[in-house]
Parts: structure tokens; C-alpha cells; sequence
């Protein structure tokens, strides 16, 4: 699926469309009419994640929950499949006359295991779906958007895109600039 | 920008703008650093000094520079350890409790509580490290294949969960804070001037572009870790008092301990939160970020505990008395009215009396109250622990093996020093890293800031 979004977009131009807002409320309902009116709304950015605004963008609910399921049943699996080996096949011990298959003393470091299976393995997914890594140059949309403002940037597409109704939209809501973006 | 009721009050006051935010907590970044951080760095420095001294003089010497006996084979260590390890409880609390229950007042604290919750279980890995008498050998306790001639780790030992444990819980806890960090660190990159701010905010901040995109993955897995770690912090906890309650020692091997323990970290850790927070409040001028407000909720939460610490203090009398065990029964009369009953009083009256206070409106929103409490409740707890290890292995089953137990300079030194050790990395993160979490202040101030009030009655709701 996203693969052929992507296509689609080297098929038509680079070009960005940005509206710089100083508000929350209003690039919600920028975007909100934007998209009613059918333009491709291709991201927003902002200094803190606004509320709704995911849904309103159809960005679907993300699979890292599944990654974290997984991460976490790996982890159990081989916490248990390690202290079964350990302590029934490789070097059965008796303590205290204690059976050698003791699964409730298990529990502790199994718990521990998942979760820390959990967190690691959804946050390196996370970094990998984001394509984040230490050092990388950052893509900055404008230097101000992780301090106190808010960008809507919609995709041009050739001949079919009015620049000018979009442009006086964006200035009727309340835009404080409005600038054109080259992406490749 | 959810739906902002009209009575309830502000968490943010002042009127900050997303500016005065941004501004505020990046100012004792991008500023050289006031005479208040130089001379609280210095001290710390010092006081680590005397902690690296005591700690190496240990390592070579061995133990026997410390005062255990062969009655008294924990003491100061353990204690130290429990205490920091409660410590270290508040900060994934705040984050990831009060994430789940939607509390938003924690947003403008988290940060310097995770932050504190990381130096607090580093402090208490070193007293785990260092009562091994060798830590060269530390690495023992992880399950490795038979190399030295010896067998694997026993799954049975509540030791052995804890190593898991605790490790789990600073993994975790230190990814949680990062995690958190990545989007202020964007913040500090984008405003930097120099180069090697620039350079090094970018290298940290990982590309951070503050897309929606982003910011649903983000938000996504904020919660699974924040419902993860909530378990986590529980079970660390009550895996610690397991290193007691599973042993046969009279006044250690009780069920209610898990709980009590869970309890008891809490406490300790609200109060080192207090303490810390109202110091950076008054030196880093931030009163409208952690308002009288803030501080009323956090003494309700040392309050509860307190009492349901106390509580756990007098189920364990009246559980030693329903027994019928003598030496059950005799651990806690000792502990009461033994040779340490100074320690267990002190115990008594900083965390269940003191607390008490706190029923009151004004003592709960007065800072300088507040802070000497705070102590008082660090005080109580780490007399706690002192109370359960000392007192109940002093005296053992045999009289003639009866003994009593004085800490050494060098043990003393080791606690004071781990104060430094705790302090110096303090100072430094105020120093390097945003101490109150902007995005998340800036996703609780009003939006309709720059209107100047006349549009109050809006309260527009996009939560759909």
C-alpha cells in the first residue's frame, strides 16, 4: 500500500504547499477544511502531537501494538525454555528437596524478560518505522515547529492543485506565512 | 487541546505562551551556568569524592573496613541499597501511573523524577556491587554457561530474580526518559547557535521533525511502555522485599511484605521528588510550572502511603502476636524496645506520625514545610530499612550468638557519598537536558492564549 503511494507521488512534483499557524485549534480546522475540500493534506507538524489530528490526517492506528505482543512472547517463550534448560535438563539440582521443575519460581525473571523483550523490541521497531537513528540529519520543515508553531504542508499536484484558492484559504484561517516547499 | 473546563484550575500558570515554555526550560541550558548550580556541583563533586575514596578503600581492603559481624552479614549495605531502590520508584510512578489514570498534573514533573529514578537505582547498584567484598566478579549472578567450574544460577533464589529485576528496571526506565527526551531535544537542536550544540542536540534528537506521523507512533508507544512499566515498577519492588520475606529470619519472613515494600518505595520516593523539585522551583524560578498545586497532590500521595506504610508497621505486631511464634514475637518487641528502639521510633514517627500533617490544607501547600518534611520522610525510610535488616538479624536464634552492630567511617562515608554520587549526576542532567518536559506542558497550556481571555467560553472539543 505503501509502496504505491509512493510511486504515485514521484509520478508528480515535489512541491509543497506550507501554512504556518501559530495555534492548535486553528491548523485543526484548516486541515479539516482542507481536506474537505480535497486537497492532499500530506503532513502537519507541530511541537506537541494535537489531539484528533491523526484520525483527521486517516493515519491508521499504528501495528506497533502487535510488535509490542510479539516482543513480549518471545521474551516469555525463552525465559521459560532457558530456566526449564537450566534447571531440569542441563543440570538438574536438588535444593532443599525442592523439585528441579519449579515453575513458580520461574514467574519473576519471566515477567521481568517479556517486559524488557517488550521495550526494547517496539522502540527499535519504532525507530525503524521512523527511519530515526542517532546522528541523522533531521528533515526540518521549519525550526520553529518543535518550538511554538504549527505547519500544514499539502502536495501540489500538477495542473490540478489551484495554488491560488489554496493559498487564500490557508491566509483566511489565520496562517501567519504561507511558503513553498521543494522536497526530493 | 482537549476540552478545557471552566472551573478547574490551570496546571500552567502565569499565562505561559508556547514560547514562555520553550524559553524558560531552555534557559539554564543555553546559559552559563548561575553561581547556585556552581556551588551545588562543587558540593556534590566533593561528597563524590568521599564516595569514590570509601568505596575503593572497601574494595581494597575487602568488607572487613565495614562493621559486620557474623551475626550481622547485612547492614548498611542492603539498607542503602533498599533505600535507593525506593527511590527510584517515583519517577516511572509519576511517568507511567499517572499516564494511565490520565493524571496531567505529573507532565511538568516527570521528566526530573524519571531522571532521578535513573541516578537513584545507580546509586543502588553500586552498594550491590560493592557489598560482593569482590565486584570483579559481579557478572557471577548472570546465568552463564558452566565455564569456571561452577553450576548455573539457582532460579529459586529471590537474589538471582532481583538481578533480573533491577537491570529490567533501568533499561526500561532509562528508554522510557529517552524516549520522552527526544522531542525536547529536537527543541534545544533547533535553537542551538554553536556548532557543537547543534551537533550534538542532532545527534540525539534523531531526526525529530515533530511530524503527525511521528507523533501517533510516539504517542502509541508512550502508552504501551508507560503500561508495561507500571507492573514493572511493582514488581520491582516487591521482588526486593522477597529477598527478605522468602528467607526463615523471624521479622523478615512475612507475606505482607511485597505490598508493605511497594508501599514504602512510593513514600520515599514522593518525598526525594518534594525534595529536589522544591529546590529546582525556587533556584530555576520555575513556580508557574510546578505550582502549589502540584505540590498538594504529591504530599496526598506521601500521605496515603505513610499511613498505609504505618498500617503495615502494626499488622506485623498484631501478625507476630496472632502467631504464636516465640521468636516471631521476640523480633518485634526487640525491634520496639530492644537496643535499636531509637531506630524503630524514628521509623514510627517520620513515616506514620509525620505524615499526618499533611490532613491539613496549609501544610500541603507551603513549600518550606513541605521541604523538611520531605527530608523527615527520607529520614523515616531509610530508617525503615535500617530497622527490618539490623534489628531482625542482631539478635538470632542462638543468644550466644547475639550482636550488636556500629556502622565504620568508611560505611558512613559510603552513604554520604552516594548523596554526592546522586547530586553530581543531578546538577549535570539540569545542566545539559530540558528538566521539564515542553511538549507535554505545552499540550496542557490553554490555546487561546494569545487572545487575550475574551475568548474563554470556546472550550472547542476535537476529541470526536
Amino acid at each position: 500500500m505503501d509502496i504505491t503511494m509512493r510511486k504515485e507521488k514521484i509520478m508528480q512534483t515535489n512541491k509543497y504547499i506550507l501554512g504556518v499557524y501559530d495555534n492548535p485549534d486553528k491548523i485543526y480546522s484548516t486541515t479539516k477544511k482542507l481536506i474537505n475540500k480535497g486537497y492532499k493534506v500530506d503532513d502537519v507538524y507541530s511541537p506537541f502531537a494535537i489531539h484528533g489530528m491523526d484520525r483527521l490526517l486517516g493515519i491508521k492506528r499504528s501495528n506497533l501494538t502487535v510488535a509490542a505482543f510479539l516482543f513480549a512472547m518471545t521474551g516469555l517463550t525463552l525465559a521459560v525454555t532457558f530456566q526449564v534448560y537450566v534447571s531440569k535438563i542441563d543440570w538438574p539440582m536438588i535444593i532443599g528437596g525442592k523439585p528441579n521443575l519449579h515453575i513458580p519460581t520461574y514467574i519473576p525473571i519471566t515477567f521481568e524478560l517479556s517486559i524488557l523483550f517488550t521495550a526494547f523490541g517496539m522502540v527499535t521497531c519504532f525507530f525503524i518505522v521512523n527511519k530515526m537513528f542517532w546522528g541523522k540529519n533531521a528533515d526540518i520543515i521549519d525550526p520553529r515547529v518543535t518550538d511554538d508553531l504549527f505547519v500544514v504542508s499539502i502536495e501540489i499536484q500538477e495542473n490540478k492543485t489551484d495554488i491560488q484558492a489554496l493559498n487564500q484559504i490557508l491566509v483566511e484561517n489565520g496562517a501567519l506565512e504561507v511558503r513553498e516547499r521543494i522536497k526530493d | 487541546m482537549s476540552y478545557e473546563s471552566p472551573i478547574r484550575d490551570q496546571l500552567v500558570t502565569g499565562g505561559k505562551t508556547y514560547r514562555d515554555v520553550t524559553r524558560d526550560v531552555t534557559r539554564p541550558l543555553e546559559n552559563a551556568p548561575t553561581k547556585s548550580w556552581w556551588i551545588g556541583f562543587s558540593i556534590s563533586t566533593l561528597v563524590l569524592a568521599l564516595w569514590i575514596g570509601a568505596t575503593t578503600y572497601t574494595v581494597l581492603v575487602g568488607l572487613g573496613a565495614w562493621g559486620l559481624n557474623k551475626t550481622v552479614g547485612w547492614a548498611f549495605d542492603i539498607t542503602n541499597f533498599v533505600f535507593w531502590v525506593g527511590i527510584g520508584h517515583a519517577g516511572t510512578l509519576i511517568s507511567a501511573v499517572l499516564l494511565l489514570f490520565r493524571q496531567k498534573w505529573r507532565m511538568s514533573i516527570n521528566r526530573s523524577a524519571e531522571a532521578m529514578t535513573i541516578f537513584a537505582v545507580i546509586c543502588a547498584a553500586s552498594f550491590i556491587l560493592s557489598h560482593m567484598g569482590r565486584p570483579w566478579v559481579a557478572y557471577w549472578p548472570i546465568p552463564l554457561p558452566n565455564a569456571f567450574g561452577t553450576l548455573w544460577v539457582n532460579f529459586n533464589s529471590p537474589l538471582v530474580w532481583d538481578v533480573f529485576a533491577i537491570s529490567t528496571y533501568f533499561s526500561v526506565s532509562l528508554v522510557f526518559w529517552y524516549i520522552g527526551l527526544i522531542p525536547d531535544i529536537a527543541t534545544v537542536r533547533d535553537r542551538a547557535v554553536s556548532k557543537a550544540r547543534k551537533f550534538w542536540y542532532g545527534f540525539f534528537a534523531m531526526g525529530w521533525n515533530g511530524s503527525t506521523k511521528t507523533w501517533h507512533r510516539y504517542e502509541v508507544i508512550s502508552l504501551i511502555l508507560a503500561g508495561i512499566s507500571t507492573p514493572l515498577v511493582l514488581s520491582v519492588h516487591s521482588i526486593v522485599s522477597m529477598d527478605f520475606a522468602t528467607s526463615l529470619v523471624p521479622g523478615w519472613h512475612t507475606t505482607i511484605f511485597p505490598p508493605y515494600f511497594v508501599a514504602g518505595a512510593i513514600f520515599s520516593g514522593f518525598g526525594m521528588v518534594l525534595t529536589l523539585l522544591i529546590i529546582a522551583r525556587e533556584v530555576m524560578n520555575y513556580k508557574d510550572y510546578i505550582t502549589e498545586a502540584h505540590l498538594d497532590a504529591m504530599t496526598k500521595i506521601v500521605m496515603v502511603t505513610g499511613t498505609m506504610v504505618g498500617m503495615a508497621y502494626i499488622t506485623e505486631f498484631f501478625v507476630a502476636a496472632y502467631s504464636g511464634v516465640e521468636y516471631e514475637q521476640y523480633a518485634f518487641l526487640n525491634r520496639a524496645f530492644g537496643p535499636y528502639w531509637w531506630a524503630y521510633w524514628t521509623m514510627m514517627t517520620c513515616n506514620l506520625i509525620a505524615p499526618q500533617v499533611f490532613w491539613f490544607k496549609w501544610a500541603r501547600t507551603t513549600p518550606w514545610f513541605i521541604f523538611i518534611m520531605s527530608i523527615i520522610v527520607n529520614i523515616g525510610m531509610w530508617f525503615e530499612r535500617f530497622v527490618i535488616i539490623v534489628t531482625s538479624l542482631h539478635r538470632d536464634f542462638l543468644p550466644s550468638s547475639w550482636a550488636m552492630y556500629t556502622p565504620t567511617i568508611t560505611e558512613v562515608s559510603i552513604l554520604i557519598g552516594s548523596f554526592g554520587l546522586f547530586f553530581f549526576l543531578y546538577f549535570l542532567f539540569c545542566k545539559f537536558l530540558p528538566t521539564i518536559n515542553m511538549a507535554e506542558v505545552k499540550s496542557i497550556i490553554p490555546t487561546h492564549h494569545e487572545d487575550h481571555g475574551h475568548n474563554h467560553a470556546k472550550g472547542e472539543n476535537h476529541a470526536n
